[in-house]
């Protein structure tokens, strides 16, 4: 079966089986390895993306569901050859990065979370982030990377 | 600043918040990691596992699933006829070759074009097996009639003698002064038993591998901690000599010491030959929860005698731990650590341990964080306060009447002479006043201060330097970033400071064991003290080189130079200056490229060497001292706790790196928090793993932290580079123990085992009367 997918802003066409998982689709047949399969079954949150105005599991969106609105996965958050988006350049000051296997997923979260709402305080960031499982950092830097972000965000508006 | 030597004011890296190097690819998602390697032809591999926890195999046929569509090779223990083991004692093979022994043990594997073709032939393989009696008790294991899991133990070989025989896969002692007499002239003799469960590293990155075969040589790519002992047990495994195996490492997404031993490397090796195509095996989380290998089980019994004044005259010790069904993992290996991290705290003048590690028919058990530490020290505390209580002295002053001062000695005769114990128990003093809190004694509000030693393990590490023509300098070496920024910052902090040079001018090299020098792995919080020190040296001897050849093209004394900035200048004269990018390439011509290898071992630490046996660990070295403290507040209908408040005091020696000092403490009480609260890896009674999804293995969540009030106490170590010691491990080591000591302060009631979770607080609130004061 072949669908037409808006992935990052460019049209994309792949040819598998509907059921197939969004994420099999984004790491197997569009080389966007970003996304993480982590443990297949939404707990983790590794394989956040962004589908139009929300952020969904990857692992478990079946692929035919996901062709009406854009996706938008790590990869697109900066151009490849341009500076950081200030989520992931805030993860980095804060020291909010360890291993990093969680981290796609946790960009694709603060992302929406910050479009959604510009000035959280920590605890609707820790709300936010309970489906982002991370095993190193204990959160906090990561939730202090959300503050310092936003603030970056309005002063850039 | 102090600087490694002369010649230098230092570039001013050590202590800096320092951003890692490999942080730009990750927050990109363009990091490479285990599970995202793929080659060229790649075939996809699947474990054909045991079902039950014990039989014999009495026929296993391939040949149907040989034939199935896609499928390239089909590998059984004929492919893979070796012996090994994590180390010590070599009982382990790839596949179960006679006998199975745990519900999840490889049998066979197939390689195949796609994964549902490589599934359908592995599930096609005709097996036919004799149920065995499971032995799955840890309690029972070792009773006599009990059926032996390995009745050819004896002729397993061993790294060194010790103790062991039967279900005893291994046994560690320590004796040492006159525990009788202690006993006997006791004010008060008090025993306790404790339980834990099996906890689970959980790395959001599954074990994965992808092996190539080329004329007689194996590669691996592997997310792997420790690649060196990788490359030993594949090739142990596999029958071939060490240097036929090379293990790559991509970008690792966590391992807490489940990323240290082979476990699906020699799988993805044994289908690679056979197929003579790369291979790769993944695994999923189902498989990751069943079968790689967690914190073991375990029971600790303790029994002490004290003085009316509550100082420790005496223990016997009884540590009974779970190896599972082979030493594939770093139980055995660890057993030697127990007597310690039950001696290392608290001057205990005679002690007798017996640490016990114990094959049961489960899932091989191995390393994750602070190893056996988190529950020997939460045994140790809990029995403490039973102390405290039966005497009637204050939770804080027995600990404080007990805890080893610089000068004395540890269970094991080592002398601490660094020992900061107090002032760990002073810095989280001064920020929750022990007093205060206690004072308020409010119903179903508990507090508990823990202070804890720790050691930095102590292997070895090469590491090898050059200076570029560029006026760069690359570090190339073995060890594995595993997340911690150890490497990313830590060792390329130390080298950027020996040379002063500004940090982005210093490279490293990925962990390959065709390029790197040995390292010993990223465990026990190694390696920014051993692989930095190592790196620091090679960069010593670089900068001896640099200034030699600076001081022929300045035509001054190497004594009169100084290293700034990037430059060699004239002390005093900076307009006479030369750039490292000159003096790299002057060099060339002159005596040859710039480059050093610089090596390092921890140094011997003397301790009583007669005191123990069958122990791989038998001291602490650059021990490291900490304090742990928990306010804490149940809910009586629910069981609930809230952590209202969590204090911690760390010794890292010297801190290179605040910001990633950080990330460990905040991460490993998370970890430990984990260990006390939620995780518990359930069997069932067949021997299969209850929690194969992370829906009832429950992980911390961002809710379910505390914030942590840290400080960071610099307490600096003769043998670490610039005075650093581990600092990754120790704050998981006491978590599950204030946490537990504070809950059963807050219910009035001993928490004898773990997690202590909402249904294990219920059941302690309803047992009726209450059997301890609450509160001090």
């Amino acid at each position: 079966m072949s669908y037409e997918l808006s992935v990052n802003g460019r049209r994309e066409s792949v040819d598998v089986p509907g059921m197939t998982p969004l994420l099999d689709v984004l790491r197997d047949e569009l080389s966007l390895r970003g996304a993480k399969k982590g443990c297949a079954e939404g707990r983790c949150g590794a394989c956040t993306v962004r589908l139009g105005d929300r952020t969904v599991a990857s692992c478990l969106l079946p692929v035919a569901v996901a062709t009406d609105e854009p996706i938008s996965t790590v990869e697109g958050v900066a151009a490849p050859d341009g500076p950081l988006h200030p989520v992931q350049e805030a993860l980095l000051e804060c020291g909010g990065v360890q291993c990093g296997a969680c981290t796609p997923g946790m960009v694709m979260t603060l992302c929406d979370l910050l479009e959604a709402d510009p000035d959280p305080d920590a605890q609707s960031v820790r709300q936010a982030l309970v489906g982002n499982i991370c095993r190193c950092t204990g959160y906090h830097k990561i939730v202090e990377a959300a503050l310092s972000a936003a603030a970056a965000l309005r002063e850039a508006r | 600043m102090t600087t490694a030597g002369g010649n230098g004011s230092g570039s001013g890296a050590i202590g800096r918040r320092v951003r890692r190097a490999d942080g730009e690819p990750k927050v990109r998602g363009s990091a490479i990691y285990g599970m995202d390697h793929i080659e060229p032809g790649m075939l996809h591999a699947a474990v054909r596992r045991a079902e039950v926890p014990a039989a014999r195999i009495v026929r296993l046929d391939t040949t149907a699933a040989a034939r199935m569509p896609g499928v390239r090779a089909v590998a059984t223990a004929a492919d893979a006829p070796g012996l090994s083991g994590m180390l010590v004692l070599k009982d382990q093979s790839v596949f179960a070759s006679e006998v199975i022994r745990y519900v999840g043990e490889p049998i066979a594997a197939v390689a195949a074009d796609t994964p549902a073709q490589a599934a359908a032939a592995a599930a096609a393989i005709e097996l036919e097996l004799e149920p065995l009696d499971p032995v799955l008790d840890l309690d029972t294991a070792l009773d006599s009639g009990t059926r032996l899991i390995h009745p050819d133990w004896e002729s397993y070989q061993t790294l060194v003698p010790g103790p062991r025989g039967g279900n005893l896969a291994w046994e560690a002692r320590l004796e040492r002064g006159d525990v009788a007499a202690a006993f006997a002239s006791a004010y008060q003799v008090v025993s306790d038993e404790f339980r834990v469960p099996r906890q689970h590293q959980s790395p959001i990155e599954p074990h994965a591998a992808v092996a190539r075969y080329d004329h007689g040589r194996f590669t691996v790519h592997t997310p792997s901690q420790f690649p060196y002992l990788v490359r030993g047990r594949v090739a142990e495994l596999l029958g071939v000599r060490p240097s036929a195996v090379r293990i790559v490492v991509p970008t690792i997404g966590g391992g807490f010491g489940g990323k240290l031993d082979a476990l699906l490397e020699p799988l993805a090796c044994v289908l690679a030959r056979k197929a003579g195509r790369p291979v790769q095996v993944l695994n999923t989380r189902a498989d990751e929860l069943r079968t790689a290998g967690p914190r073991e089980n375990a029971i600790v019994r303790l029994r002490t005698a004290v003085d009316a004044d509550g100082r420790i005259l005496a223990q016997d010790g009884h540590i009974l731990a779970d190896n599972g069904a082979n030493s594939s993992g770093e139980t055995v290996a660890c057993a030697g650590v127990a007597p310690l991290a039950l001696g290392g705290t608290y001057r205990i003048p005679a002690a007798r341990y017996l640490s016990q590690v114990v094959y049961t028919n489960t899932p091989p058990t191995a390393a994750f964080r602070g190893v056996n530490g988190p529950y020997c020290i939460y045994a140790q505390e809990m029995h403490m306060d039973h102390i405290a209580r039966e005497l009637g002295i204050d939770r804080r002053e027995i600990r404080l009447r007990n805890v080893l001062r610089p000068g004395q000695k540890m269970v094991n005769g080592q002398v601490l002479s660094d020992a900061f114990l107090v002032e760990a128990l002073e810095s989280v003093e001064a920020r929750a006043p022990w007093a205060e809190l206690t004072a308020r004694s409010r119903p179903l509000r508990g507090v508990a201060v823990v202070p804890v030693t720790w050691i930095t393990n102590p292997g070895p590490a090469e590491a090898s330097l050059k200076l570029a023509e560029d006026g760069t300098v690359m570090v190339t070496c073995a060890a594995a970033e595993i997340g911690t920024g150890a490497v990313t910052t830590g060792v390329r902090q130390i080298v950027a400071e020996t040379l002063s040079v500004p940090i982005e001018d210093v490279l490293i090299s990925a962990p390959d064991t065709d390029a790197g020098g040995y390292d010993h792995g990223a465990q026990g919080s190694r390696t920014t003290y051993g692989m930095g020190k190592a790196a620091g040296d090679a960069a010593e001897q670089v900068r001896d080189q640099i200034l030699q050849t600076a001081a022929d093209l300045l035509e001054a004394s190497p004594e009169d130079l100084e290293l700034v900035g990037g430059q060699v200048q004239v002390v005093g004269a900076p307009d006479a200056a030369v750039t490292l990018a000159a003096v790299g390439a002057a060099a060339m011509w002159a005596g040859g490229p710039i480059s050093a290898s610089g090596r390092f071992v921890s140094p011997p630490v003397p301790f009583d060497a007669g005191c123990m046996a069958g122990a791989l660990f038998t001291h602490f070295s650059a021990a490291s001292y900490h304090a742990h403290l928990a306010e804490v507040e149940v809910d009586p209908d629910t069981g609930v706790v809230t952590i209202l408040r969590y204090v911690v005091a760390q010794d890292v020696g010297r801190a290179i790196n605040p910001t990633m000092i950080e990330g460990q403490v905040h991460g490993g009480v998370a970890q430990g928090l984990g260990y006390a609260m939620l995780e518990n890896l359930r069997l069932d009674d067949a021997g299969r793993v209850l929690d194969a999804g992370l829906e009832s293995y429950r992980l911390p969540t961002a809710l379910d932290v505390p914030p942590v009030d840290l400080e960071i106490l610099e307490n600096p170590c003769s043998s670490g580079p610039f005075g650093a010691k581990g600092a990754a491990e120790p704050p998981i080591v006491p978590v599950a123990a204030v946490i537990a000591c504070a809950v059963a302060d807050a219910i009035g009631r001993p928490i004898n085992e773990l997690p202590v979770s909402p249904f294990a607080v219920l059941g302690a609130l309803r047992q009726g009367a209450d059997v301890v004061g609450a509160s001090t």
